[in-house]
C-alpha cells in the first residue's frame, strides 16, 4: 500500500520523541485536535542520545526527508544526556556536509509536555522545508 | 499450549486494532489497516475491537496466545500511557512474558490530528512499524529492587494528614514534612464548611491530634526538603528544619503567643501546633519508599484596582471576610466588622478563576488562571447564608458569572441563599462589575452591573464591603518541581500521569498526588485524592520491594572486547570492566548494574562494537521500524 506521502513525492519527517517530554506532548497536540501534516511518523525514545551518528546517516540514505529530535533539552531526566546529545548531533551535522546533505533536515529541538504550539512549529517548519528542498540525494563521502 | 515465552526463530505477531467506540474508527478504516497488517512479514493474525481495552478485547489477545496462535503482541489504539500496562498485564495473564508486545498509537498521533485516507495510511505505517519492532523483542523480567517500608508526605494540611494517617494504619512508617509551624493547612483558615456546616477546627483539630499521637509517623515542622535523590522504593530526602521567617507565619506565632495556649493545641485561622519552632536551622536526611504530594494551594492575590482592591478599604479578599466575621458573636440585626456597621455587603465570584486572555491581566510571569476555582461558589454562598441567619438586618448582593455548586448537598445551599433573599446579579466577563467610592450617599461604595438576569438593565446599589471570591493558585513549589523533576501542567499545578485512570500518579514512579497541589478541589475531594494516594503507596511498599521495567543496558558477551568506551560515557557508572575468559585468554569484559543503570541508551551510541544495547529499545528495532515507515 503506498503511502499518500509518498504517491505525492511529500517526503516522509522522521520524529524522535522522548518518552517523558516530547512523545506525551505529541500525545497533548493530539487532545487538542490540532490537525499537522501527516507524512509525519513519531517513534517513541527513552533518550535520543541512544541513537549513534551513523543511525541518522543511514535514514537519509534510506529516504527519509526530515528528522526531528524532541528532546526534553536541559529538562532531560538522564543525566548528561542532554549535552552528549548536542555534541554528538555536531558531529552528524559535519557528516551530513561530507554527504551533500542539507543539514537543516536533521533538527534537535526541546518539546515538553504541553508545548503544543512547539510542536506544531517544528513539524510545519520542516515540513515546509522539505517540500522546498526535495528528495534527499545522499551521496558517499569523498 | 505453545511456549510463548522463549525467543522464537518464527515470531508469530497477532495485531489487535482498537475503534476506540469511533474516536479511531471515525477517521481511520480500522478494517483496511487490520487487512494490510495481516500481509505484513510474521504477522499471524489481525482483530479489530471496539475497545482492546475491554474485558473482551483482551480475551481476545489471550485467546489467541492460549491457542498457540501468536507469540508476540501488537495493540493499534491510544497512547501507551493509557494501556500500555493493561495490555502487559493481560499477555501476563494469559501465560505470555509482558515484555513481548509493542504498542501503535494511532489515536492521539494520528485519528486526532489527521482525517481521512492519510489517517488509514498513516495507521497502517504505524502498525508497520511496532510489527517490525515486536518480531524482535526479546522476554525479559523486571528488576527487583528493595523498598524501604517508609513514606514521606510533604504538607501537613487536610490531605496530608489524612494520607499520613492512613498511610501509618496500614503498616507504613511515615515522616511528614510541613514548612509553617502549624498544621491544618487552608482549612484551618475558614470557620465553617461546605456544606455540612461543620465547624472546620472540628475536623482539623481531631484529624492532627491522631496524627501527632501515632507512634508511626514523625512530624517535621518548619522543614522543606532540600535535596532528593534515588529512585522508587528507595528515595533520600534532604530536611532543613530552620526557624519561621515568612510574615504569615510570623503573625500566626504572634497570635499563638497572645493566647496562651501550649504544644498539642489548635486556634481558630492558625492551625495546630505540635511542637515548639526550632531557634537554629538543622538539616537530616531520611530514606523513604515513596512521596506524597499535598503542598497545596494559596488563594489569589487580587490585582491593585481590581474591583478596586487595595484603592478602597472596603474590598477585601473573602478569606479575610470569613476570618473576620468568625470573631463576632451571632447577636442578630446587622454585621458589625472593626466597629462599622455592614448594611450591605456585596459578593463578587469568579475573581482570578476562569481568566479569559485579551480581557484579564496576566500576572508578572505571564500566567493567567483561565481553571474554574470550583470552590468559591459554594463558599461565597455558605457565607452568605451564615450572615443572612446570624445578622438578619445585613442585606447581601451576590455579582456572579455562573454559579457552580456541583457537589453533593452544595445546590440546596443556592436554594437557601435564595430563601435568606439574598440579591444575585449576573454578569458577563466582558462587562464586569465596577466598584467605585461614592460620591456622598450613605454608603461608601458603589456597584454598578450590566444585569443578564434583568436583561441587561444597568444596576447600581450602594454597599458597605465589597467581598472578592478568589481563586485558587497552586502553592510556589518551582524548588522540588526542578529538584525531582515533576510534571507540570499548563495551569500551574502538578499533572497526574492521566486525569481519570492513574489520577493520584505522577510520571515519576513512587511520587504520588494528594490534594490541591493537583487542582482546585474542595475538602472531601482533596481527602479522597489523600486516600488514594496512601492506598497507592501502600500497594507500592507493601512488598519489600518494587519491580521497575527491566529497561537496562546489557552487554552482549560475543561481541564485547572490552574498549571500555561505555565505561567512560556512563554518567551514572553502572557500567565496568571486569575480567573474563574468552577462547582460552583473558580479557575485559563491559559489565552492567542494573540497580544503577537509568536506561539511557548514552553508552549504545558510544560502543564501536555495537556490543550493548538498552533491552527493549535496542538499535536493531529503531532501525526496522524506520525501514517500515519507508516502506509503508
Amino acid at each position: 500500500m503506498a503511502n499518500d506521502a509518498t504517491r505525492s513525492g511529500k517526503g516522509k519527517i522522521l520524529i524522535l520523541a522522548t518518552e517523558s517530554c516530547a512523545y506525551p506532548g505529541a500525545n497533548s497536540v493530539g487532545q487538542a485536535h490540532s490537525s499537522y501534516p501527516a507524512n509525519t511518523y513519531i517513534l517513541r525514545v527513552r533518550a535520543p542520545v541512544l541513537f549513534p551518528e551513523k543511525f541518522y546517516l543511514d535514514c537519509f540514505k534510506k529516504g527519509i526527508s526530515g528528522i526531528i529530535i524532541m528532546s526534553c533539552g536541559e529538562e532531560c531526566p538522564y543525566e548528561g544526556a542532554y549535552h552528549a546529545l548536542a555534541k554528538r548531533i555536531d558531529r552528524v551535522f559535519q557528516m551530513m556536509k561530507a554527504h551533500n546533505l542539507d543539514i537543516r533536515r536533521l533538527r534537535l529541538t526541546s518539546i515538553c509536555t504541553v508545548c503544543n504550539r512547539a510542536f506544531l512549529k517544528e513539524v510545519n517548519d520542516m515540513n515546509a522545508l522539505i517540500q522546498e528542498l526535495g528528495p534527499p540525494e545522499f551521496k558517499e563521502a569523498a | 499450549m505453545a511456549d510463548n515465552n522463549q525467543k522464537d526463530p518464527e515470531p508469530k505477531v497477532g495485531v489487535y486494532i482498537c475503534h476506540c467506540g469511533g474516536n479511531i474508527s471515525d477517521h481511520v478504516d480500522v478494517a483496511k489497516v487490520a487487512q494490510e497488517a495481516e500481509k505484513l512479514t510474521g504477522v499471524s493474525v489481525a482483530h479489530t475491537n471496539m475497545f482492546m481495552c475491554s474485558d473482551p478485547g483482551q480475551e481476545l489477545i489471550q485467546k489467541d496466545i492460549k491457542d498457540g496462535k501468536i507469540n508476540r503482541v501488537v495493540v493499534a489504539s491510544c497512547a501507551p500511557s493509557l494501556h500500555e500496562l493493561t495490555f502487559r498485564s493481560a499477555i501476563k495473564r494469559a501465560g505470555m512474558n509482558p515484555y513481548l508486545y509493542d504498542h501503535a498509537n494511532i489515536r492521539e498521533q494520528d485519528s486526532w490530528v489527521h482525517h481521512g485516507d492519510p489517517a488509514t495510511e498513516k495507521a497502517v505505517a504505524l502498525v508497520a512499524a511496532a510489527v517490525s519492532k515486536a518480531r524482535h523483542l526479546e522476554p525479559l523480567e523486571p528488576i527487583r529492587v528493595d523498598a524501604r517500608n517508609h513514606a514521606t508526605v510533604i504538607g501537613g494540611g487536610v490531605a496530608g494528614l489524612r494520607a499520613a494517617l492512613d498511610l501509618s494504619r496500614r503498616g507504613i512508617q511515615v515522616a511528614l514534612v510541613e514548612k509553617s509551624p502549624f498544621l491544618g493547612g487552608r482549612v484551618a483558615h475558614l470557620n465553617r464548611v461546605n456544606p455540612t456546616g461543620e465547624k472546620a477546627a472540628d475536623l482539623i483539630r481531631p484529624l492532627a491530634e491522631a496524627v501527632c499521637n501515632d507512634a508511626g509517623i514523625q512530624v517535621y515542622t518548619c522543614s522543606r526538603v532540600v535535596r532528593f535523590e534515588g529512585y522508587v522504593g528507595n528515595f533520600k530526602l534532604g530536611l532543613k528544619r530552620q526557624p519561621p521567617e515568612t510574615p504569615e507565619d510570623l503573625a500566626k506565632l504572634e497570635k499563638w503567643a497572645e493566647s496562651g495556649k501550649k504544644e498539642g493545641d489548635y486556634l481558630p485561622f492558625a492551625g495546630y501546633y505540635p511542637q515548639k519552632v526550632p531557634n537554629t536551622a538543622e538539616e537530616t536526611e531520611i530514606s523513604t519508599g515513596a512521596i506524597v504530594f499535598a503542598t497545596g494551594f494559596k488563594t489569589y492575590e487580587p490585582r491593585k484596582g481590581e474591583f478596586g482592591f487595595q484603592e478602597n478599604p472596603e474590598v477585601i479578599p473573602l478569606p479575610a471576610f470569613i476570618e473576620a466575621v468568625a470573631k463576632e458573636k451571632p447577636k442578630g440585626g446587622t454585621l458589625t466588622l472593626n466597629g462599622r456597621p455592614i448594611r450591605r455587603v456585596a459578593f463578587i465570584h469568579c475573581v482570578g478563576s476562569r481568566q479569559i486572555p485579551g480581557l484579564h491581566e496576566p500576572d508578572d510571569q505571564g500566567n493567567l488562571n483561565e481553571y474554574c476555582s470550583r470552590t468559591c461558589c459554594s463558599a461565597t454562598l455558605q457565607a452568605a447564608i451564615e450572615i443572612r441567619e446570624a445578622f438578619p438586618e445585613t442585606r447581601v448582593l451576590e455579582y456572579y458569572r455562573d454559579i457552580r455548586t456541583y457537589g453533593r448537598g452544595q445546590e440546596d445551599q443556592y436554594e437557601r441563599a435564595a430563601d435568606h433573599h439574598v440579591l444575585f446579579f449576573r454578569y458577563e466577563p466582558e462587562a464586569p462589575p465596577v466598584v467605585e467610592r461614592a460620591a456622598g450617599g450613605t454608603y461608601p461604595l458603589t456597584v454598578t452591573v450590566k444585569d443578564t438576569l434583568t436583561f441587561g438593565e444597568t444596576v447600581e446599589a450602594g454597599v458597605d464591603l465589597v467581598v472578592l471570591a478568589v481563586g485558587m493558585e497552586p502553592n510556589p513549589i518551582q524548588d522540588l518541581i526542578e529538584m525531582m523533576k515533576l510534571p507540570v501542567g499548563a495551569d500551574r499545578f502538578l499533572q497526574e500521569v492521566h486525569p481519570k485512570l492513574r489520577p493520584v500518579e505522577l510520571a515519576n514512579t513512587g511520587i504520588l498526588l494528594a490534594g490541591t497541589c493537583q487542582a482546585p478541589m474542595d475538602m472531601g475531594e482533596a481527602c479522597n485524592a489523600a486516600q488514594a494516594a496512601a492506598v497507592k503507596a501502600a500497594t507500592l511498599l507493601s512488598k519489600g520491594y518494587v519491580e521497575l521495567d527491566p529497561f537496562v543496558a546489557k552487554v552482549n558477551e560475543e561481541k564485547c572486547t572490552g574498549t571500555g568506551a561505555c565505561v567512560s560515557a556512563c554518567p551514572v557508572e553502572a557500567i565496568t570492566l571486569k575480567e573474563a575468559e574468552h577462547q582460552g585468554k583473558k580479557i575485559q569484559r563491559a559489565r552492567v548494574n542494573p540497580a544503577l543503570c537509568t536506561g539511557c541508551g548514552i553508552c549504545v551510541a558510544e560502543c564501536p562494537n555495537n556490543a550493548i544495547d538498552v533491552m527493549g529499545w535496542t538499535l536493531k528495532q529503531y532501525e526496522e521500524m524506520v525501514d517500515a515507515i519507508v516502506a509503508a
